[in-house]
Protein backbone atom coordinates (compact mmCIF):
# COMPACT_ATOMS: atom_id res chain seq x y z
CA UNK A 1 0.00 0.00 0.00
CA UNK A 2 1.50 3.49 -0.86
CA UNK A 3 2.63 5.81 1.67
CA UNK A 4 -0.10 8.12 3.51
CA UNK A 5 -0.39 11.84 1.81
CA UNK A 6 -1.60 12.72 5.87
CA UNK A 7 0.19 11.19 8.86
CA UNK A 8 -1.11 12.35 12.15
CA UNK A 9 0.67 11.00 15.38
CA UNK A 10 0.36 11.75 18.84
CA UNK A 11 -1.58 14.65 18.99
CA UNK A 12 -2.00 16.63 22.05
CA UNK A 13 -3.91 20.05 22.93
CA UNK A 14 -4.92 21.50 25.56
CA UNK A 15 -7.19 24.60 26.36
CA UNK A 16 -6.13 26.20 29.37
CA UNK A 17 -5.78 23.09 31.60
CA UNK A 18 -8.03 21.17 29.91
CA UNK A 19 -6.78 18.56 27.89
CA UNK A 20 -8.79 18.00 24.84
CA UNK A 21 -6.96 16.23 22.71
CA UNK A 22 -4.97 13.25 24.12
CA UNK A 23 -2.89 11.05 21.58
CA UNK A 24 -4.87 11.62 18.03
CA UNK A 25 -3.64 9.56 15.49
CA UNK A 26 -4.77 8.86 12.05
CA UNK A 27 -3.60 8.65 8.20
CA UNK A 28 -5.21 9.22 5.34
CA UNK A 29 -4.00 7.85 1.40
CA UNK A 30 -4.60 9.36 -1.71
CA UNK A 31 -7.78 7.61 -3.10
CA UNK A 32 -9.05 7.09 0.55
CA UNK A 33 -12.50 8.56 2.04
CA UNK A 34 -12.04 8.63 5.79
CA UNK A 35 -14.72 9.53 8.48
CA UNK A 36 -14.37 10.92 11.97
CA UNK A 37 -16.99 10.03 14.23
CA UNK A 38 -17.53 11.14 17.69
CA UNK A 39 -19.43 12.66 20.05
CA UNK A 40 -20.23 16.65 20.80
CA UNK A 41 -16.84 17.88 22.14
CA UNK A 42 -15.12 14.62 21.34
CA UNK A 43 -11.74 17.32 19.46
CA UNK A 44 -13.22 16.13 15.70
CA UNK A 45 -12.65 20.18 15.02
CA UNK A 46 -9.85 20.86 16.93
CA UNK A 47 -8.05 17.82 15.16
CA UNK A 48 -8.61 19.13 12.00
CA UNK A 49 -7.72 23.09 13.55
CA UNK A 50 -4.40 21.76 14.42
CA UNK A 51 -3.70 19.89 11.00
CA UNK A 52 -5.22 23.31 9.31
CA UNK A 53 -2.53 25.50 11.02
CA UNK A 54 -5.24 27.41 12.56
CA UNK A 55 -4.84 25.69 15.85
CA UNK A 56 -1.46 24.74 17.20
CA UNK A 57 -0.89 21.35 18.63
CA UNK A 58 0.84 21.24 22.08
CA UNK A 59 2.38 17.62 20.85
CA UNK A 60 2.48 15.74 18.06
CA UNK A 61 3.64 15.20 14.20
CA UNK A 62 1.51 16.11 11.57
CA UNK A 63 3.31 14.91 8.39
CA UNK A 64 1.79 15.92 4.80
CA UNK A 65 3.31 13.56 1.90
CA UNK A 66 6.05 12.39 4.58
CA UNK A 67 7.38 15.48 5.41
CA UNK A 68 6.80 16.50 9.26
CA UNK A 69 5.76 20.44 9.37
CA UNK A 70 7.09 20.52 12.85
CA UNK A 71 10.75 20.83 10.96
CA UNK A 72 9.29 22.36 7.70
CA UNK A 73 11.66 25.51 6.60
CA UNK A 74 8.64 28.17 5.80
CA UNK A 75 8.73 28.11 2.18
CA UNK A 76 8.36 23.89 2.02
CA UNK A 77 5.61 24.93 4.94
CA UNK A 78 3.71 27.00 2.76
CA UNK A 79 3.86 24.41 -0.12
CA UNK A 80 2.53 21.74 2.38
CA UNK A 81 -0.30 24.54 3.20
CA UNK A 82 -1.18 24.76 0.14
CA UNK A 83 -1.63 21.10 -0.11
CA UNK A 84 -4.37 20.88 2.38
CA UNK A 85 -8.16 22.69 2.20
CA UNK A 86 -10.96 22.52 4.41
CA UNK A 87 -14.22 22.49 3.92
CA UNK A 88 -16.66 23.54 6.76
CA UNK A 89 -19.92 22.94 7.78
CA UNK A 90 -20.82 26.94 7.68
CA UNK A 91 -19.57 27.11 3.90
CA UNK A 92 -17.56 30.18 4.61
CA UNK A 93 -17.92 31.55 1.36
CA UNK A 94 -18.82 35.50 -0.08
CA UNK A 95 -22.76 35.30 -0.54
CA UNK A 96 -22.61 38.23 -2.34
CA UNK A 97 -19.80 37.26 -5.36
CA UNK A 98 -20.40 34.80 -8.34
CA UNK A 99 -19.33 31.57 -7.64
CA UNK A 100 -16.95 31.54 -9.91
CA UNK A 101 -15.14 35.03 -7.82
CA UNK A 102 -15.49 32.67 -4.84
CA UNK A 103 -14.12 29.20 -6.58
CA UNK A 104 -10.96 31.92 -7.53
CA UNK A 105 -10.24 32.64 -4.11
CA UNK A 106 -8.88 29.35 -3.57
CA UNK A 107 -5.99 30.09 -5.64
CA UNK A 108 -5.08 33.33 -4.12
CA UNK A 109 -1.62 31.69 -2.93
CA UNK A 110 -0.10 32.22 -6.51
CA UNK A 111 -2.20 35.35 -7.72
CA UNK A 112 0.29 38.43 -7.25
CA UNK A 113 -1.40 40.38 -3.97
CA UNK A 114 -2.02 43.86 -7.46
CA UNK A 115 -3.83 41.68 -8.86
CA UNK A 116 -6.11 40.18 -6.67
CA UNK A 117 -7.75 43.36 -5.22
CA UNK A 118 -10.61 42.83 -7.05
CA UNK A 119 -12.07 39.88 -9.15
CA UNK A 120 -12.14 42.09 -12.06
CA UNK A 121 -7.97 42.03 -11.82
CA UNK A 122 -7.92 37.95 -11.88
CA UNK A 123 -5.39 36.33 -14.07
CA UNK A 124 -7.25 34.78 -17.46
CA UNK A 125 -5.35 31.66 -16.00
CA UNK A 126 -6.66 31.58 -12.78
CA UNK A 127 -10.25 32.01 -14.06
CA UNK A 128 -10.31 29.03 -16.56
CA UNK A 129 -9.41 26.63 -13.90
CA UNK A 130 -11.87 27.74 -11.79
CA UNK A 131 -14.34 26.94 -14.06
CA UNK A 132 -12.71 23.28 -14.53
CA UNK A 133 -13.07 23.13 -11.00
CA UNK A 134 -17.17 24.47 -10.99
CA UNK A 135 -17.44 21.78 -13.69
CA UNK A 136 -15.71 18.89 -11.75
CA UNK A 137 -18.37 19.82 -9.06
CA UNK A 138 -21.32 19.72 -11.46
CA UNK A 139 -21.79 23.62 -11.53
CA UNK A 140 -20.54 24.89 -14.21
CA UNK A 141 -23.71 26.33 -15.31
CA UNK A 142 -23.89 28.66 -12.42
CA UNK A 143 -20.37 29.82 -12.51
CA UNK A 144 -22.10 33.35 -12.71
CA UNK A 145 -24.92 33.20 -10.51
CA UNK A 146 -24.52 34.86 -7.05
CA UNK A 147 -23.50 32.01 -4.52
CA UNK A 148 -26.31 33.81 -2.16
CA UNK A 149 -28.98 32.77 -4.83
CA UNK A 150 -27.44 28.57 -4.84
CA UNK A 151 -29.18 26.10 -2.43
CA UNK A 152 -27.27 25.01 0.61
CA UNK A 153 -25.73 22.03 -1.59
CA UNK A 154 -24.69 23.53 -4.37
CA UNK A 155 -23.03 26.39 -1.96
CA UNK A 156 -21.12 23.15 -0.40
CA UNK A 157 -20.07 21.81 -4.09
CA UNK A 158 -18.80 25.79 -4.51
CA UNK A 159 -16.74 25.46 -1.39
CA UNK A 160 -15.33 22.10 -2.45
CA UNK A 161 -14.15 23.63 -5.70
CA UNK A 162 -12.59 26.52 -4.33
CA UNK A 163 -10.87 23.41 -2.14
CA UNK A 164 -10.07 22.11 -5.86
CA UNK A 165 -9.05 25.75 -7.14
CA UNK A 166 -6.44 25.76 -4.30
CA UNK A 167 -4.84 22.67 -6.05
CA UNK A 168 -5.23 20.57 -2.90
CA UNK A 169 -4.63 17.12 -2.54
CA UNK A 170 -5.89 16.53 1.06
CA UNK A 171 -9.11 17.79 1.84
CA UNK A 172 -10.52 17.83 5.63
CA UNK A 173 -14.07 18.58 5.76
CA UNK A 174 -15.94 19.44 9.28
CA UNK A 175 -19.22 18.39 9.35
CA UNK A 176 -20.16 19.21 5.70
CA UNK A 177 -23.20 18.13 5.31
CA UNK A 178 -24.52 18.67 8.76
CA UNK A 179 -26.70 21.99 7.65
CA UNK A 180 -27.62 20.24 4.40
CA UNK A 181 -30.98 18.11 3.10
CA UNK A 182 -30.77 14.39 3.08
CA UNK A 183 -30.74 14.91 -0.82
CA UNK A 184 -28.03 17.13 -0.94
CA UNK A 185 -26.21 15.61 1.87
CA UNK A 186 -25.86 12.83 -0.60
CA UNK A 187 -24.95 14.64 -3.12
CA UNK A 188 -22.04 16.30 -1.51
CA UNK A 189 -21.25 13.49 -0.17
CA UNK A 190 -20.80 11.63 -3.20
CA UNK A 191 -18.63 14.38 -4.86
CA UNK A 192 -16.06 13.54 -2.04
CA UNK A 193 -16.14 10.01 -2.51
CA UNK A 194 -15.74 10.75 -6.57
CA UNK A 195 -12.88 13.04 -5.46
CA UNK A 196 -11.08 10.56 -3.16
CA UNK A 197 -11.96 7.12 -5.75
CA UNK A 198 -11.71 8.91 -8.87
CA UNK A 199 -9.46 11.84 -8.59
CA UNK A 200 -7.57 10.07 -5.69
CA UNK A 201 -7.32 12.69 -3.31
CA UNK A 202 -7.03 12.30 0.25
CA UNK A 203 -10.33 13.40 1.89
CA UNK A 204 -11.27 13.38 5.48
CA UNK A 205 -14.66 14.18 6.93
CA UNK A 206 -16.37 14.76 9.92
CA UNK A 207 -19.85 13.42 9.98
CA UNK A 208 -22.51 13.13 12.69
CA UNK A 209 -24.35 10.68 10.68
CA UNK A 210 -23.10 6.93 10.99
CA UNK A 211 -24.83 5.44 8.62
CA UNK A 212 -23.62 7.63 5.76
CA UNK A 213 -20.28 7.49 7.02
CA UNK A 214 -20.11 3.75 6.92
CA UNK A 215 -22.13 3.47 3.47
CA UNK A 216 -19.96 6.39 1.58
CA UNK A 217 -16.36 6.09 3.64
CA UNK A 218 -13.69 3.21 3.35
CA UNK A 219 -12.34 4.03 6.85
CA UNK A 220 -13.75 5.46 10.11
CA UNK A 221 -12.25 6.78 12.96
CA UNK A 222 -13.73 6.88 16.49
CA UNK A 223 -12.50 9.62 18.93
CA UNK A 224 -13.81 9.53 22.49
CA UNK A 225 -12.33 12.35 24.69
CA UNK A 226 -9.79 13.22 22.59
CA UNK A 227 -8.40 9.95 21.72
CA UNK A 228 -8.38 7.54 18.71
CA UNK A 229 -10.66 5.04 20.14
CA UNK A 230 -11.04 2.63 16.85
CA UNK A 231 -9.65 2.92 13.22
CA UNK A 232 -11.30 0.54 11.10
CA UNK A 233 -12.70 -0.33 7.46
CA UNK A 234 -16.14 0.82 7.42
CA UNK A 235 -17.57 -2.55 7.02
CA UNK A 236 -15.78 -3.79 10.31
CA UNK A 237 -17.83 -1.29 12.56
CA UNK A 238 -20.55 -2.72 14.25
CA UNK A 239 -22.88 -1.11 16.68
CA UNK A 240 -21.34 -1.61 19.81
CA UNK A 241 -18.34 0.11 18.99
CA UNK A 242 -20.67 3.12 17.71
CA UNK A 243 -22.66 2.95 20.88
CA UNK A 244 -19.65 3.21 23.13
CA UNK A 245 -18.64 6.53 20.97
CA UNK A 246 -22.24 8.01 21.84
CA UNK A 247 -23.28 6.21 24.88
CA UNK A 248 -25.53 8.46 27.06
CA UNK A 249 -23.64 7.49 30.07
CA UNK A 250 -20.23 8.92 28.50
CA UNK A 251 -18.44 12.10 30.87
CA UNK A 252 -19.75 15.11 29.23
CA UNK A 253 -16.84 17.08 27.96
CA UNK A 254 -17.39 20.47 28.45
CA UNK B 1 -29.55 54.53 44.92
CA UNK B 2 -29.73 54.48 41.09
CA UNK B 3 -32.73 56.39 41.56
CA UNK B 4 -31.23 59.26 43.93
CA UNK B 5 -28.21 59.06 41.65
CA UNK B 6 -30.18 60.10 38.26
CA UNK B 7 -32.32 62.79 40.67
CA UNK B 8 -29.07 64.49 41.55
CA UNK B 9 -27.51 64.63 38.25
CA UNK B 10 -30.49 66.25 37.29
CA UNK B 11 -29.96 68.65 39.95
CA UNK B 12 -27.04 69.83 39.26
CA UNK B 13 -27.50 69.91 34.90
CA UNK B 14 -30.16 72.17 35.90
CA UNK B 15 -28.49 74.05 38.35
CA UNK B 16 -25.54 74.37 35.62
CA UNK B 17 -27.57 75.17 32.59
CA UNK B 18 -29.95 78.46 34.59
CA UNK B 19 -32.62 76.02 33.55
CA UNK B 20 -35.18 78.29 33.94
CA UNK B 21 -39.30 77.36 32.51
CA UNK B 22 -40.11 80.98 34.09
CA UNK B 23 -38.20 82.71 31.53
CA UNK B 24 -40.10 81.49 29.00
CA UNK B 25 -43.06 82.36 30.01
CA UNK B 26 -41.94 85.45 30.39
CA UNK B 27 -40.41 85.67 27.29
CA UNK B 28 -43.31 84.75 25.05
CA UNK B 29 -43.87 88.56 23.37
CA UNK B 30 -40.10 88.52 22.13
CA UNK B 31 -41.12 85.17 20.44
CA UNK B 32 -44.67 86.29 19.27
CA UNK B 33 -42.90 89.58 17.73
CA UNK B 34 -40.45 87.41 15.93
CA UNK B 35 -42.44 84.88 14.82
CA UNK B 36 -44.82 87.80 13.36
CA UNK B 37 -41.95 89.37 11.85
CA UNK B 38 -41.00 86.29 9.70
CA UNK B 39 -44.66 86.24 8.10
CA UNK B 40 -44.95 86.09 5.89
CA UNK B 41 -41.90 84.53 4.14
CA UNK B 42 -40.13 86.67 2.29
CA UNK B 43 -40.94 85.33 -1.39
CA UNK B 44 -38.78 87.66 -4.02
CA UNK B 45 -36.85 85.44 -6.51
CA UNK B 46 -34.29 87.96 -7.08
CA UNK B 47 -33.27 89.09 -3.72
CA UNK B 48 -34.46 85.70 -1.82
CA UNK B 49 -35.35 82.96 -3.46
CA UNK B 50 -32.31 82.82 -5.89
CA UNK B 51 -29.52 83.62 -3.70
CA UNK B 52 -31.13 80.77 -1.47
CA UNK B 53 -31.37 77.91 -3.62
CA UNK B 54 -27.92 78.83 -4.75
CA UNK B 55 -26.29 78.83 -1.29
CA UNK B 56 -28.45 75.75 -0.61
CA UNK B 57 -26.87 73.90 -3.52
CA UNK B 58 -23.26 75.15 -1.86
CA UNK B 59 -24.35 73.59 1.58
CA UNK B 60 -25.35 70.21 -1.00
CA UNK B 61 -22.16 70.49 -2.25
CA UNK B 62 -19.99 70.87 0.71
CA UNK B 63 -22.33 67.60 2.79
CA UNK B 64 -21.38 65.78 -0.54
CA UNK B 65 -17.39 66.36 -1.25
CA UNK B 66 -17.26 66.20 3.12
CA UNK B 67 -18.23 62.72 2.72
CA UNK B 68 -17.07 61.49 -0.07
CA UNK B 69 -13.30 62.92 -0.03
CA UNK B 70 -13.31 60.86 3.33
CA UNK B 71 -13.90 57.46 2.00
CA UNK B 72 -10.11 56.59 1.22
CA UNK B 73 -8.80 57.66 4.83
CA UNK B 74 -11.90 56.29 6.55
CA UNK B 75 -11.35 52.95 4.64
CA UNK B 76 -7.69 52.72 5.71
CA UNK B 77 -7.63 53.42 8.36
CA UNK B 78 -11.17 51.08 9.27
CA UNK B 79 -9.02 48.52 8.12
CA UNK B 80 -6.05 49.12 10.45
CA UNK B 81 -8.21 49.98 13.83
CA UNK B 82 -10.53 46.57 13.29
CA UNK B 83 -9.68 43.68 15.16
CA UNK B 84 -10.06 41.09 12.34
CA UNK B 85 -8.35 42.71 9.79
CA UNK B 86 -5.65 45.21 11.95
CA UNK B 87 -2.21 43.81 10.84
CA UNK B 88 -0.67 44.35 14.28
CA UNK B 89 -1.99 45.02 17.72
CA UNK B 90 0.06 48.59 17.92
CA UNK B 91 -1.43 49.08 14.44
CA UNK B 92 -4.60 48.64 16.06
CA UNK B 93 -4.33 50.72 19.20
CA UNK B 94 -2.57 53.82 16.66
CA UNK B 95 -5.37 53.68 14.22
CA UNK B 96 -8.01 53.44 17.09
CA UNK B 97 -6.16 56.44 18.63
CA UNK B 98 -6.54 58.61 15.26
CA UNK B 99 -10.34 57.97 14.75
CA UNK B 100 -11.26 58.78 18.18
CA UNK B 101 -9.10 61.95 18.18
CA UNK B 102 -10.94 63.31 14.40
CA UNK B 103 -14.12 62.26 16.09
CA UNK B 104 -14.18 63.96 19.11
CA UNK B 105 -12.98 67.24 17.50
CA UNK B 106 -16.44 68.96 16.35
CA UNK B 107 -16.26 69.49 12.66
CA UNK B 108 -17.39 73.55 13.87
CA UNK B 109 -13.66 73.72 15.47
CA UNK B 110 -11.93 72.05 12.44
CA UNK B 111 -14.18 74.65 10.77
CA UNK B 112 -13.19 77.70 12.66
CA UNK B 113 -9.37 75.89 12.35
CA UNK B 114 -9.20 75.74 8.50
CA UNK B 115 -11.17 79.10 7.95
CA UNK B 116 -7.78 81.05 9.40
CA UNK B 117 -5.84 78.52 6.81
CA UNK B 118 -7.92 79.27 3.49
CA UNK B 119 -10.06 81.81 4.39
CA UNK B 120 -14.14 81.96 4.55
CA UNK B 121 -15.92 79.97 1.78
CA UNK B 122 -17.00 75.96 1.70
CA UNK B 123 -13.84 74.88 0.62
CA UNK B 124 -13.07 75.61 4.73
CA UNK B 125 -16.43 73.44 5.37
CA UNK B 126 -15.46 70.85 3.14
CA UNK B 127 -11.96 70.39 4.56
CA UNK B 128 -13.61 70.13 8.43
CA UNK B 129 -16.27 67.84 7.01
CA UNK B 130 -13.54 65.46 5.34
CA UNK B 131 -11.75 65.09 9.40
CA UNK B 132 -14.45 64.97 11.84
CA UNK B 133 -16.44 62.28 9.16
CA UNK B 134 -12.96 60.24 8.43
CA UNK B 135 -13.27 59.94 12.59
CA UNK B 136 -17.00 58.86 12.49
CA UNK B 137 -16.86 56.50 9.60
CA UNK B 138 -13.69 55.10 10.37
CA UNK B 139 -14.87 54.17 13.85
CA UNK B 140 -18.63 53.13 12.16
CA UNK B 141 -16.85 51.11 9.44
CA UNK B 142 -14.49 49.29 12.24
CA UNK B 143 -17.16 48.17 14.14
CA UNK B 144 -19.36 46.65 11.19
CA UNK B 145 -15.97 44.77 10.24
CA UNK B 146 -15.59 42.93 13.60
CA UNK B 147 -19.14 42.24 13.70
CA UNK B 148 -19.47 40.79 10.49
CA UNK B 149 -18.95 36.83 10.13
CA UNK B 150 -15.35 36.45 10.15
CA UNK B 151 -16.19 32.51 8.75
CA UNK B 152 -14.75 33.68 4.68
CA UNK B 153 -11.86 35.46 6.01
CA UNK B 154 -10.83 32.36 8.08
CA UNK B 155 -11.50 30.18 4.87
CA UNK B 156 -8.81 32.18 2.34
CA UNK B 157 -6.25 32.56 5.66
CA UNK B 158 -6.43 28.08 5.39
CA UNK B 159 -6.34 28.22 1.45
CA UNK B 160 -2.82 30.52 1.95
CA UNK B 161 -4.18 34.24 1.09
CA UNK B 162 -2.48 36.99 3.02
CA UNK B 163 -3.88 39.27 5.20
CA UNK B 164 -4.44 42.33 2.07
CA UNK B 165 -6.12 39.45 -0.11
CA UNK B 166 -8.34 37.85 2.89
CA UNK B 167 -9.62 41.79 3.60
CA UNK B 168 -9.87 42.67 -0.24
CA UNK B 169 -11.83 39.16 -1.30
CA UNK B 170 -13.76 37.99 1.96
CA UNK B 171 -14.09 40.54 5.01
CA UNK B 172 -14.94 44.04 2.78
CA UNK B 173 -16.98 42.08 0.34
CA UNK B 174 -18.72 40.80 3.25
CA UNK B 175 -19.56 44.48 4.85
CA UNK B 176 -20.78 46.35 1.38
CA UNK B 177 -24.24 46.86 2.40
CA UNK B 178 -23.33 48.17 5.97
CA UNK B 179 -20.43 50.33 4.67
CA UNK B 180 -23.07 51.78 2.23
CA UNK B 181 -26.09 52.27 4.32
CA UNK B 182 -23.43 54.34 7.02
CA UNK B 183 -22.21 56.36 3.98
CA UNK B 184 -25.16 57.59 2.84
CA UNK B 185 -26.37 57.82 6.84
CA UNK B 186 -23.12 60.01 7.05
CA UNK B 187 -24.32 62.05 4.19
CA UNK B 188 -26.97 62.76 5.19
CA UNK B 189 -25.63 64.14 8.83
CA UNK B 190 -22.97 66.38 7.08
CA UNK B 191 -25.11 67.85 4.47
CA UNK B 192 -26.87 68.98 8.15
CA UNK B 193 -23.46 69.69 9.91
CA UNK B 194 -22.95 71.91 6.57
CA UNK B 195 -25.57 74.12 7.41
CA UNK B 196 -24.03 74.32 10.87
CA UNK B 197 -20.77 75.33 9.27
CA UNK B 198 -22.09 77.95 7.32
CA UNK B 199 -22.74 79.95 10.25
CA UNK B 200 -19.25 80.34 11.02
CA UNK B 201 -18.17 81.33 7.90
CA UNK B 202 -18.08 78.47 5.59
CA UNK B 203 -20.30 79.42 3.08
CA UNK B 204 -23.86 77.63 2.01
CA UNK B 205 -27.16 78.72 3.23
CA UNK B 206 -26.21 79.17 6.63
CA UNK B 207 -24.18 81.71 6.12
CA UNK B 208 -27.20 83.20 4.44
CA UNK B 209 -29.28 82.58 7.37
CA UNK B 210 -26.70 84.14 9.64
CA UNK B 211 -26.77 87.34 7.66
CA UNK B 212 -30.62 87.40 7.42
CA UNK B 213 -31.14 86.99 11.04
CA UNK B 214 -28.24 89.88 11.88
CA UNK B 215 -29.83 92.33 9.94
CA UNK B 216 -33.89 91.42 11.46
CA UNK B 217 -34.76 90.16 7.80
CA UNK B 218 -36.35 87.07 9.57
CA UNK B 219 -38.89 87.23 6.56
CA UNK B 220 -35.88 86.28 4.39
CA UNK B 221 -35.00 83.97 7.02
CA UNK B 222 -38.03 81.92 7.22
CA UNK B 223 -38.07 81.92 3.51
CA UNK B 224 -34.34 79.82 3.73
CA UNK B 225 -34.99 77.59 6.66
CA UNK B 226 -37.88 76.30 4.16
CA UNK B 227 -35.46 75.96 1.50
CA UNK B 228 -33.44 73.72 3.99
CA UNK B 229 -36.35 71.81 5.38
CA UNK B 230 -36.86 71.03 1.39
CA UNK B 231 -33.29 70.02 0.98
CA UNK B 232 -33.27 68.18 4.01
CA UNK B 233 -36.42 65.80 2.71
CA UNK B 234 -34.87 65.23 -0.71
CA UNK B 235 -31.62 64.33 0.63
CA UNK B 236 -33.55 61.95 3.35
CA UNK B 237 -36.00 60.70 0.32
CA UNK B 238 -32.40 60.07 -1.83
CA UNK B 239 -30.70 57.97 1.29
CA UNK B 240 -33.81 55.71 1.42
CA UNK B 241 -34.44 55.21 -2.08
CA UNK B 242 -30.78 54.30 -2.57
CA UNK B 243 -30.83 51.82 0.26
CA UNK B 244 -33.95 50.56 -0.88
CA UNK B 245 -32.21 49.18 -4.20
CA UNK B 246 -29.61 47.85 -2.12
CA UNK B 247 -31.76 45.88 -0.16
CA UNK B 248 -33.28 44.45 -3.38
N1 LIG C 1 -10.80 27.87 21.18
C1 LIG C 1 -11.18 27.09 22.22
N2 LIG C 1 -11.01 27.51 23.48
C2 LIG C 1 -11.38 26.73 24.53
N3 LIG C 1 -11.93 25.53 24.42
C3 LIG C 1 -12.14 25.05 23.17
C4 LIG C 1 -11.77 25.81 22.01
N4 LIG C 1 -12.09 25.09 20.91
C5 LIG C 1 -12.62 23.93 21.37
N5 LIG C 1 -12.65 23.90 22.72
C6 LIG C 1 -13.14 22.79 23.54
O1 LIG C 1 -12.54 21.61 23.11
C7 LIG C 1 -13.45 20.53 23.16
C8 LIG C 1 -13.48 19.84 21.82
O2 LIG C 1 -14.07 20.72 20.88
P1 LIG C 1 -14.25 20.37 19.36
O3 LIG C 1 -14.86 21.55 18.71
O4 LIG C 1 -12.97 19.85 18.81
O5 LIG C 1 -15.29 19.18 19.45
P2 LIG C 1 -16.04 18.44 18.28
O6 LIG C 1 -15.70 17.01 18.39
O7 LIG C 1 -15.78 19.10 16.99
O8 LIG C 1 -17.55 18.65 18.72
P3 LIG C 1 -18.85 18.94 17.83
O9 LIG C 1 -19.38 17.61 17.42
O10 LIG C 1 -19.78 19.62 18.79
O11 LIG C 1 -18.44 19.81 16.70
C9 LIG C 1 -14.77 21.09 23.58
O12 LIG C 1 -14.99 20.81 24.94
C10 LIG C 1 -14.63 22.58 23.37
O13 LIG C 1 -15.36 23.30 24.33
MG1 LIG D 1 -16.92 20.30 15.64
Amino acid sequence: MDSPLLSVRGLHKSFGNRPVLKGVDFDVRAGELLAFLGANGSGKSTTLRCVMGIAQPDAGVIAVGGDDLGSLPWRQLQEARRRTAMIFQKIHLVPRRTALDNVCAGALARIPTGRSLSPLFFPRSVQQEALECLDRVGLADRAFDRVGRLSGGQQQRVAVARALCQRADIVLADEPVSALDPHAAEQVMALLQHLAHVEKLAVAAVLHQPDLALRRADRCIGLLHGATAFDLPSSEVDAAQLDALYAPDRVVAT
Amino acid sequence: MAVVAVVVLHALAIQGTGFEPGLLVDGWKGMAAFVADAFPPDLSWDKTIRPGLEATLVTLWIGLLGTTFSVPFALLLAVLASRSTAPHRLVYQGARAVLSFFRAVPDIVFALIFVTAVGLGPFAGVLALICHNTGVMGKLWAESMEESDAGPQEALRTAGANRIQQVANATLPMVVPQFVGLLLYRFDVNVRSSLVLGLVGAGGIGLLINQSIKSFRFDSMLTHIIIVLVLIIVVDQFSAWVRRKLAA
